[in-house]
């Protein structure tokens, strides 16, 4: 069976990040989320993709190509401008033969267990589309899904108002016959109308994932994602080309990639990863769900806390990053400080696309676009949101919504 | 639903088969049976029973042979007997059938077969397929134009496989509907209900589609339309899962799985004719004393039902567990007792009905599997019609034998006068709009139940209160979380508590407080006071209400209005969700918890 991967959309609801990349590509524990998902569909025997790329998609091809170096064939289709999920979908139509099924990923989720072989099964054992839901607390961010008892789908609601319901969603992942281009066109390529005249005829089943999911809509739930994929990990993993220089200190399941530099005096609390070609300075402290990106510099003294770095980035020396995430290519002078909680303890809000959203998360701290530069000794307020190519000189004041 | 399959092998093929059917019991397993094909000679062994009773019984493993087929039964049409048992056969034993599906218009076939000569052996649909393979190959002398002129007079749906001695290297099979699926290994190719006939073999799958058949050797196979009769080429597809998983559906638990089919179980059970209740009801009218008996959840339903019948037909029949009935019950030629089981083969129950029996009294039973020892035992059987239940612990069975039981008052409260026609018409009709109900249950409130699941599954201890029927349910929701999370859980009656359990109340201990609805004026207000004595102690309290402004809980999930009768088992289907996530959350092996065993068969 293929698989048609939804890479295209510019997912602006986690900027900083996705302004310079599509949203497959942000990363977690040091790999794409794109990369992930290829990884599990090719252990579920799918080596045949069609990916639909569009915003940045350049940073998707130049990566994978054409899949040889994963052991899988990708072939991309260019949708130039972004029309939602359905529009997206229906630039692949000449590639399912009639009669055929096909499998539908939307490229921005992650689970840790193998979604694809579970919905593959239930498929198999059902013969007829399938659509993979899994349980939310709310059912307000991703609408509500309505079963019968024999596991079909009987309705779709997208995005509820009435408060009361919470249950089952999508979970991005689909079994779905060639026709559904058909119901995709009859329905204007709208995907929410498609999807319930599929609902109608011939119907659509349910295979209910249990597993952690995450579907990336705020810049949060990078870290949420990461802890996802951490959580698990029991055993370490030391790099025979890394260079523990001295006295390091490893406790837990910690991943050390090859060609990692740490220099004595520090200290790595697993389950943390530290990715190919890193630096890590004298008298470190990495704690418990950081994950540091290949060829980063960590100068001495940092202390890093349950924090994404993207990669190529540099934090000076005597700094705390803490809750956060750090896009590619940023450079953090000595001594900045991360603010991760309010004095209030109250949740941190953070301003997203000039929004003021409620994080849910009582310690939160930056959020760093790719290519900013942050001057010496500066503090990063709870919640701080930076575009990507900001400029921060020395010493200033930054508050919440961007002014300084 | 059956389970069949078939191997066409160049080595012995009787335990393949034996394997093959025993992955397939979850389709079935009332009875079962293979027939091996050797020396142009077919030999059937089969009988009622688990596939490894049958086994042991039948000596299954001393046939052998290059071909055979097997089956696993359920029986819908035709009792549960050693007859009716798959592989059928044709009067000269020539072929041999095993089928799953329903034969719609198999009477009229039957008549004109039996017209011609042909002699039934078995009450079933099924066999009509061997006569009509035999009836025609005496006029085509071919098998596979015997099979295409047998497959147009066939209606309804099938999956079927066939053996025959006159083309002794061939399996074939046909489908219409049900499914079947061909393995397609080295040397060996397989015919199955489902993958897991095979996937031990092979992962290599052919899928059937409607008014297909296929022929099979154990080299080659092709498959054929049945319309056209034209070969049709099919991708070969590659299984890359988990044999076990792609039983379950889109489920990741059988017990998932039976929670979801609770409406279907019901409209089941409210499709059980009132005649049959009626009978039970008399016997209980008739007899001097009665005791409803059970044991672990069947002896929960017991407790609904007693206090069903006490508040319906203001008849008193008290529920007593299977173990303790020898030494708490009075028996004598007077006394009926029914007992409540799902698989019919509890010994405890089957102990107590023998101890009943011994001193003369009556006896009756609810019972899910057909054919079972109980329902062999007792003298009047009332088939809850559930169909397997699967996962250890018990979920749609038990909710079907409340409602049977609260069907049972209904009738006897009418035929008693304590209700009237009106009365019983209207709660009747209540009952009707339960399937409803419980899907809505599972469709809108699962994501908040999988929340408080989740953020209290490391709580060791809890209690579970409920008042009248409510305690009923109490109990049964509390041995679910026992059974499947294994943490500590108590239910007891709210009125209870003060009498000493009060104490543990406190930091560390969760409660659960079963509020009924406010129409249920007394039984609500005494349940809000239990509360309120936990909450003046400071426990967690977790409510399962149907009020619209509730304050004096920490977690609730709120149902929506329903009629009065309904509320129990809207709160059972919420107790069943609490117990199935938490133990996901931890992790827990909720098919077959530690320990634990489907049917309690020794002492």
């Amino acid at each position: 069976m293929k698989a048609i991967i939804l890479a295209a959309s510019r997912g602006a609801s986690l900027d900083p990040f996705t302004r310079t990349r599509p949203k497959p590509m942000i990363t977690v524990s040091g790999r794409y989320l794109l990369e992930n998902s290829i990884d599990l569909l090719k252990a579920a025997g799918v080596t045949d993709y069609q990916l639909i790329v569009g915003h940045q998609r350049e940073k998707i091809m130049s990566f994978f190509q054409q899949g040889a170096e994963h052991g899988v064939n990708i072939s991309y289709i260019l949708q130039e401008d972004p029309h939602g999920i359905g529009a997206a979908l229906a630039e692949a139509r000449n590639t399912v033969l009639p009669g055929e099924y096909f499998l539908l990923v939307y490229g921005d989720i992650l689970t840790r267990g193998n979604i694809f072989i579970q919905t593959l099964q239930s498929f198999h054992s059902c013969r007829a589309p399938v659509a993979a839901i899994c349980l939310t607390p709310s059912a307000e961010l991703y609408g509500n899904v309505y079963l019968d008892e024999q596991m079909r789908i009987t309705r779709i609601i997208e995005k509820p108002q009435t408060g009361g319901l919470g249950n089952y969603v999508l979970a991005g992942v689909f079994v779905l016959p060639s026709q559904f281009f058909e119901i995709l066109d009859r329905a204007g390529n709208d995907m929410e109308q498609a999807l319930a005249l599929l609902v109608k005829d011939p119907g659509l089943s349910a295979s209910i994932w249990e597993d952690d999911w995450i579907d990336m809509v705020h810049p949060w739930d990078i870290l949420r994602g990461n802890h996802i994929i951490m959580e698990p990990w029991d055993a370490a993993f030391i790099s025979c080309e890394a260079q523990l220089r001295g006295d390091v200190k490893i406790e837990g399941p910690v991943y050390v990639a090859p060609g990692v530099v740490i220099e004595s005096g520090s200290v790595l609390r697993g389950p943390c990863y530290v990715g190919p070609n890193t630096y890590v300075g004298n008298n470190v402290l990495i704690r418990k769900y950081t994950s540091i990106g290949r060829d980063c510099v960590i100068g001495y003294g940092v202390e890093l806390k349950n924090c994404v770095m993207f990669g190529h980035s540099r934090v000076g020396r005597l700094s705390f990053i803490g809750d956060s995430v750090i896009g590619e290519h940023v450079n953090i002078g000595s001594g900045t400080m991360t603010v991760n909680a309010n004095l209030e303890d109250k949740t941190v809000q953070v301003l997203v696309g000039g929004v003021l959203q409620d994080s849910g998360f009582k310690k939160l701290g930056a959020f760093i676009g790719d290519h900013v530069q942050i001057g010496a000794s500066n503090t990063l307020p709870a919640g701080l949101c930076i575009e990507a190519g900001e400029y921060l000189p020395h010493n200033t004041s930054i508050s919440l919504r961007g002014g300084r | 639903m059956c389970g069949i399959s078939g191997v066409a092998g160049l080595t012995d093929v009787s335990h393949i088969l034996l394997a093959s059917i025993k992955s397939l019991e979850y389709r079935g397993y009332d009875s079962c049976g293979m027939a091996i094909l050797a020396q142009r000679r077919i030999e059937i062994r089969k009988d009622v029973g688990t596939v490894d009773e049958v086994i042991q019984r039948q000596r299954l493993y001393e046939v052998h042979g290059l071909l055979g087929i097997a089956h696993t039964r359920w029986a819908t049409h035709g009792g549960v007997t050693s007859v009716n048992a798959h592989p059928h056969r044709s009067s000269d034993g020539a072929f041999a059938v095993v089928h799953n599906g329903i034969i719609s218009n198999y009477r009229q076939l039957r008549g004109e077969l039996e017209e011609l000569g042909y002699v039934f052996s078995s009450e079933t649909d099924s066999e009509v397929i061997p006569h009509l393979l035999h009836f025609y190959y005496r006029r085509e002398q071919d098998v596979e134009r015997a099979l295409q002129c047998c497959l147009a007079r066939l209606e309804g749906s099938y999956a079927f496989a066939l053996l025959t001695t006159h083309e002794p290297e061939r399996l074939y099979c046909a489908k219409l509907q049900s499914p079947l699926i061909l393995g397609i290994g080295s040397n060996q190719n397989f015919i199955g209900s489902d993958f897991n006939a095979f996937i031990a073999y092979t992962r290599s799958a052919v899928v059937l589609d409607d008014h297909e058949y296929a022929v099979l050797t154990n080299d080659s196979y092709r498959i054929i339309n049945a319309l056209t009769s034209l070969p049709i080429r099919k991708n070969l597809m590659h299984i890359a899962w988990d044999p076990e998983q792609a039983q379950k559906g889109g489920y990741p638990h059988y017990m998932l799985k039976e929670v979801f089919e609770q409406p279907q179980t019901v409209s089941k059970v409210l499709a059980i004719e009132r005649g049959e209740l009626e009978k039970l009801a008399r016997s209980l009218f008739d007899a001097g004393r009665a005791y409803f008996i059970g044991a672990g959840t069947t002896y929960y339903a017991a407790l609904f039902g007693q206090y069903q019948l006490a508040e319906l037909a203001q008849l008193f029949v008290p529920a007593i567990s299977s173990d303790e009935f020898k030494f708490g019950a009075l028996v004598d030629a007077e006394t009926l007792v029914v007992a409540i089981s799902q698989s019919g083969e509890t010994y405890d129950t089957l102990e107590a009905l023998r101890f009943a029996r011994e001193h003369g009294a009556h006896t009756a039973a609810i019972v899910n599997v057909q054919g079972s020892s109980m329902t062999r035992l007792v003298d009047q059987v009332i088939m809850q019609g559930s169909g397997p239940e699967i996962c250890v612990v018990s979920t749609k069975s038990a909710l079907a034998q409340m409602l049977i039981l609260t069907r049972l008052a209904l009738v006897a409260g009418l035929l008693r006068g304590t209700l009237s026609a009106v009365q019983y018409d209207e709660r009747e009709a209540e009952l009707r709009l339960l399937p409803a109900v419980i899907q809505r249950i599972l469709n809108e409130k699962s994501g908040f139940i999988n929340t408080i699941a989740r953020r209290h599954c490391h709580v060791n201890d809890w209690l579970y209160l409920g008042r009248g029927i409510y305690y009923a349910v109490a109990m049964e929701s509390a041995l679910k979380m026992k059974e499947v999370a294994y943490l500590h859980a108590e239910g007891m009656p709210g009125g209870f508590l003060k009498h000493g359990t009060l104490a543990l109340i406190g930091e560390g201990v969760n409660t659960i407080v079963f509020t009924p609805p406010r129409a249920q004026r007394e039984l609500h207000d005494l349940s809000l006071g239990s509360t309120e004595e936990v909450k003046a102690r400071g426990g967690y309290l977790i409510g399962i209400h149907f009020d619209a402004e509730p304050s004096l809980y920490q977690d609730q999930v709120q149902l929506p209005e329903m009629p009065a009768i309904l509320g129990p088992f809207a709160q059972l289907v919420v107790g069943q969700l609490l117990a199935y996530f938490a133990a996901t959350a931890l992790k827990r092996n909720v098919d077959k918890p530690r320990s634990l065993a489907k049917s309690v068969t020794v002492a």
